[in-house]
């Protein structure tokens, strides 16, 4: 019995693809989860969330505030003209543009309500809702923080009560007093930036108006997108590899050297192999949209010319990585364990498993170099933002999916006669 | 019609042909025979221009293999070793695949693979998947996918291992047919008998090298090696053994079993009979082992065709 577990554990010790299932890619995918979840590193390296931000008042106060802001530690500002910002979160580039409209310094001043306007892309809504829990505190204790706060504070009681009578605005001035004596008190033993204990905050509550500037067609728009996009690019992906391990069951079953019998160019071989898997690709994407529209209402009709590019776009991608893989293997085993690998991470980095905006910073620039990304952020473009076929943004990522598919067909090509065509 | 000179390969160091050199006429049906790893395979691989020599020439037709590769190819069908089809596919779609790839058109294809699948006993099967077929059946498509596209010359490599007999008749019958239509075949096998039963001519390859080449009957005659008579006893003993021994020197003994190496088994076998009747030996049993191909091969390669 011990001997029969002895070589049990010799031969698993000596399949490479069985340590890979076991340690690899779940080693790989614990330290992706951890990185998107937010787990892993110091706290001081934790990643920023980006924030426009337009300064349209262009006053003293305006930039002392956004220099306020500027020193939270979980924001990264950056100053845009509103019309950029707009067109970057338009094209998905950001998620939302604080807009500090005319008449900040003076509502500041006299205790009004604060021209705060937060634009942003519905499709980022967690990221937006980060974003608001760090900016709310600060800007609610802007009047305590920045010169004339307790002159503020009473202007801004006395509005509030309605009161034109100069009695009644001394009086809650004397009042608005204490309460800025307490309330200091509070920022000073460090509770400042917490809303919920934070009686600056309760008493201000939040001046940011919030405008969605990307709007979703349909309430169930956004999720099913996500769901859509990221499992049908994730399943493709292993289905092409399926398509692309066919080369190696010709090489095994005798049928790849047959077909170096007949006259027909060998390159021909993996040229048709690309063909078949760009058609079934195409094929399984397309069913897949029709489902969702069919079933969850997924409104496919209007979206129609973005949709076939971004499919096509797609499956030209993923069809040569499917390829690719099988022409660099030399075994079924040696793709199976690569593949899975792969396509697991490629998909949690890319958005497939968690969508992109859940993600640090960091992981979302890194999320470009998976082929999930483009195809996730085309679909996205497509029902999403609504973008014309031939803007921009769309098209470059139509095109980067069309390069890493010639990218990797070309390397296919290379890697085919280097290891297929080895027969004999 | 196929003249192959001076054929060098060499793989990882290793010399799998070292300068083969053989000549096969028009309608010719050459034998190539050795053991596994003996260089059958890579010799037709490069004659079949899937693998490129180190050095030499093949010249198939008219056409030389390295400069007119495509053309060589439309001249010749190969019969794989492996049984090269798409198991998900029916006979008759494997013979339309196999077959357009020769750019036969589509009407005179169709009307080819059903020749071939009535040629083959399998008409009444064809739509089947070829998953289903017994492994007879398959070779049996196996070679019928080499022939749509009217070959000159068939290179068949091994194609009846591990067949039924029926099957195996069906091949010999259908291949005896297409030799006697004018075709050349160029047929490797380690089964001695197909050899026998099939080849104009012979060549035994071992290490890489031609060792001999010719009809059986040259071979038999440039062969040093006798015939031999095996003589069963019932009551052989040691004393037996020294006197027959002592009498015919060029024997060996195989239990109760005596080979005698012969030159002239006609004259011979009366010689032996008589002495043992002499010696007391009762004989149970006497056997001609006459030349064969398997004697032929044992004696100059010093290994069974199957090592």
């Amino acid at each position: 019995m011990i001997q029969l577990a002895i070589k049990d554990l010799k031969l698993f010790l000596k399949d490479r693809r069985s340590m890979l299932v076991t340690f690899a890619i779940p080693i790989a995918l614990i330290t992706l989860f951890a990185f998107a979840f937010g787990g892993a590193g110091k706290s001081s390296s934790k990643a920023k969330i980006s924030l426009l931000v337009s300064d349209l008042d262009n006053t003293s106060a305006s930039q002392g505030a956004i220099a306020r802001l500027d020193t939270l530690k979980s924001i990264q500002l950056k100053a845009l003209p509103l019309a950029e910002a707009q067109k970057a979160i338009e094209n998905g580039d950001e998620s939302s543009v604080l807009v500090v409209h005319q008449g900040f310094a003076d509502s500041l001043k006299k205790g009004g309500s604060l021209p705060l306007e937060l634009q942003y892309d519905e499709s980022k809504e967690i990221e937006v809702g980060m974003l608001q829990q760090s900016l709310i505190p600060t800007i609610a204790m802007l009047p305590f923080n920045m010169g004339n706060s307790r002159e503020m504070m009473g202007n801004r009681l006395a509005k509030m009560a309605g009161s034109s009578n100069t009695q009644a605005k001394e009086d809650i001035q004397a009042k608005s007093d204490n309460l800025f004596d307490a309330i200091s008190k509070g920022v000073a033993s460090g509770n400042g930036n917490k809303t919920k204990n934070n009686p600056a905050s309760n008493f201000f509550g939040s001046d940011i108006k919030m405008t969605k500037l990307v709007k979703a067609t349909n309430d169930n728009q956004l999720g099913l997108v996500q769901a859509v996009a990221g499992t049908a690019v994730m399943m493709l992906l292993f289905s092409v590899v399926g398509i692309g391990m066919g080369l190696l069951d010709e090489k095994q079953e005798g049928t790849l050297k047959r077909l170096l019998y007949t006259p027909m160019n060998p390159l021909n071989i993996l040229f048709g192999k690309m063909i078949s898997a760009n058609v079934i690709s195409i094929l399984q994407l397309v069913i897949m949209f029709i489902y969702a529209s069919l079933v969850f209402g997924l409104d496919i009709a209007s979206h129609l010319p973005g949709l076939l590019l971004t499919i096509i776009a797609t499956a030209f991608a993923c069809s040569a990585f499917g390829v690719l893989l099988a022409s660099f293997a030399k075994s079924r085993q040696q793709v199976q364990g690569l593949s899975t690998l792969i396509i697991l991470v490629m998909s949690a980095l890319g958005g497939s498993m968690i969508p992109l905006f859940l993600m640090p910073a960091l992981m979302q620039k890194v999320a470009v170099i998976s082929v999930n990304y483009w195809s996730i952020q085309g679909f996205y473009d497509v029902f999403w933002r609504n973008l014309p076929v031939l803007n921009a943004t769309f098209l470059s990522r139509i095109l980067v999916l069309l390069l890493i598919g010639l990218a990797l067909n070309s390397w296919a090509v290379v890697m085919f006669r280097k290891n297929i065509l080895k027969l004999t | 019609m196929i003249e192959i000179k001076n054929l060098k390969k060499t793989y990882e160091g290793r010399e799998a042909l070292k300068g083969i050199s053989f000549t096969i006429k028009e309608g010719e049906f050459y034998g190539l025979l050795g053991p596994n790893g003996a260089g059958k395979t890579t010799t037709i691989s490069i004659i079949s221009s899937i693998l490129k020599a180190d050095s030499g020439d093949v010249i198939i037709g008219r056409y030389n293999i390295d400069t007119h590769p495509q053309n060589v190819k439309q001249l010749i069908g190969v019969v794989p070793q492996e049984i090269a089809l798409y198991n998900e596919l029916s006979a008759y779609e494997n013979l339309m695949f196999w077959g357009g790839l020769y750019q036969v058109p589509a009407n005179e294809l169709s009307n080819r693979a059903n020749e071939l699948l009535k040629q083959f006993g399998l008409e009444d099967r064809k739509n089947d998947k070829v998953k289903n077929y017994s492994g007879g059946m398959k070779r049996r498509i196996n070679i019928a996918s080499a022939l749509l596209h009217k070959p000159k010359v068939l290179f068949m490599d091994e194609p009846t291992v591990g067949i039924d007999p029926q099957s195996r008749n069906l091949i010999f019958e259908v291949v005896e047919k297409l030799h006697k239509e004018g075709l050349t075949i160029v047929y490797t096998t380690h089964y001695m008998e197909e050899a026998e039963r099939l080849c104009d001519r012979i060549g035994i390859i071992d290490n890489g090298q031609i060792i001999a080449e010719g009809t059986l009957d040259q071979l038999k005659n440039s062969s040093s090696i006798k015939e031999t008579i095996a003589i069963t006893f019932s009551n052989l003993n040691a004393l037996h053994v020294k006197e027959i021994a002592t009498f015919w020197s060029d024997m060996s003994q195989d239990e109760n079993i005596i080979h005698f190496h012969s030159s002239d088994i006609k004259s011979d076998l009366s010689k032996l009979v008589l002495k043992c009747n002499q010696l007391g030996v009762d004989i149970v049993n006497i056997e001609i082992q006459k030349t064969n191909l398997e004697t032929i091969f044992l004696n100059l390669t010093g290994k069974q065709l199957r090592d």
